[in-house]
């Protein structure tokens, strides 16, 4: 697991010092909206803390920093008025998993059918 | 208008839960269960459901208790860890309502190794690989 780059993109976008697109944001996670959206609906949820990916973050934050991020990828979701059609959350972690940034984050994805686990995949997924 | 269905004491991991279907189980602690998925989309690809009624991710968010958030995703790294997926990384994914294409009202995480992914994150991955680089091909 690589250390903690406090310059990485998502770390600079939490001290303000590059720009986002913000759908919320709370005393434990911030959201704002993916640059390169591959969804109609593409957020990015960031704890508020230094954790490199999944991993980190679930072995070394405290407790009430896992409960407090998780209720706001939910309410981001909620905020997004993805609930009632539903959503797509993904986390990547490590090379395997194409992470990319080296600051644990969740992918919210929306605006359209995903691919389904069992079932062709659905529209716009490009098979 | 909500299109939540209520939950269904019935569903196919409820029973497992209740040890009325079998499973291969991966980990077990008090928070969860996981075990792999009976049709996996990945050489790895296990499923951690939490030990409680919740429909979806909204809803486990929404109302489950700090300690079993907590420990819920506590465990989803640990079988992480215990599948040996931590240096060569893995994806987790939740799905929720109709366009996550969530087929079990039982809130799950999959947990997907073993190979390289796509970055189409839209798609599930699919069990013959296609959609999936190949190793350190990353695409643009």
């Amino acid at each position: 697991m690589p250390v903690y780059d406090r310059s990485n993109v998502f770390a600079r976008i939490l001290r303000g010092e590059a720009p986002s697109t913000r759908v919320y944001e709370d005393e434990f996670a911030l959201a704002f909206r993916n640059i390169h959206p591959r969804t109609p609906i593409h957020v990015v949820v960031v704890p508020k803390g230094e954790y490199v990916s999944h991993a980190d973050f679930s072995a070394s934050a405290p407790p009430e920093l896992i409960v407090g991020f998780w209720r706001a990828v939910g309410r981001t979701a909620a905020a997004l008025g993805l609930e009632q059609r539903g959503y797509r959350i993904i986390t990547n972690h490590g090379s395997d998993a194409n992470q990319v940034v080296f600051h644990f984050h969740v992918h919210i994805l929306g605006g359209r059918q995903m691919g389904s686990v069992s079932g062709p995949p659905g529209p716009g997924d490009g098979t | 208008m909500s299109t939540t269905p209520a939950y269904d004491r019935n569903n196919i991991f409820a029973r497992i839960l209740r040890g009325e279907l079998p499973c291969r189980k991966v980990y077990e602690d008090e928070f969860a269960l996981a075990f792999h998925d009976i049709h996996p989309l990945a050489p790895v690809h296990v499923l951690v459901i939490p030990k409680g009624e919740y429909v979806s991710q909204a809803d486990f968010c929404a109302k489950a208790p700090p300690e079993l958030v907590v420990g819920f995703w506590r465990a989803a790294a640990k079988v992480a860890h215990d599948l040996g997926l931590d240096p060569e990384g893995y994806r987790m994914v939740a799905n929720h309502g109709p366009n996550g294409g969530q087929l079990v009202f039982h809130f799950h995480v999959h947990i997907f190794g073993g190979r390289a992914m796509s970055h189409r994150m839209g798609n599930m991955p699919r069990p013959d690989g296609a959609h999936e680089s190949r190793k350190g091909d990353r695409q643009a």
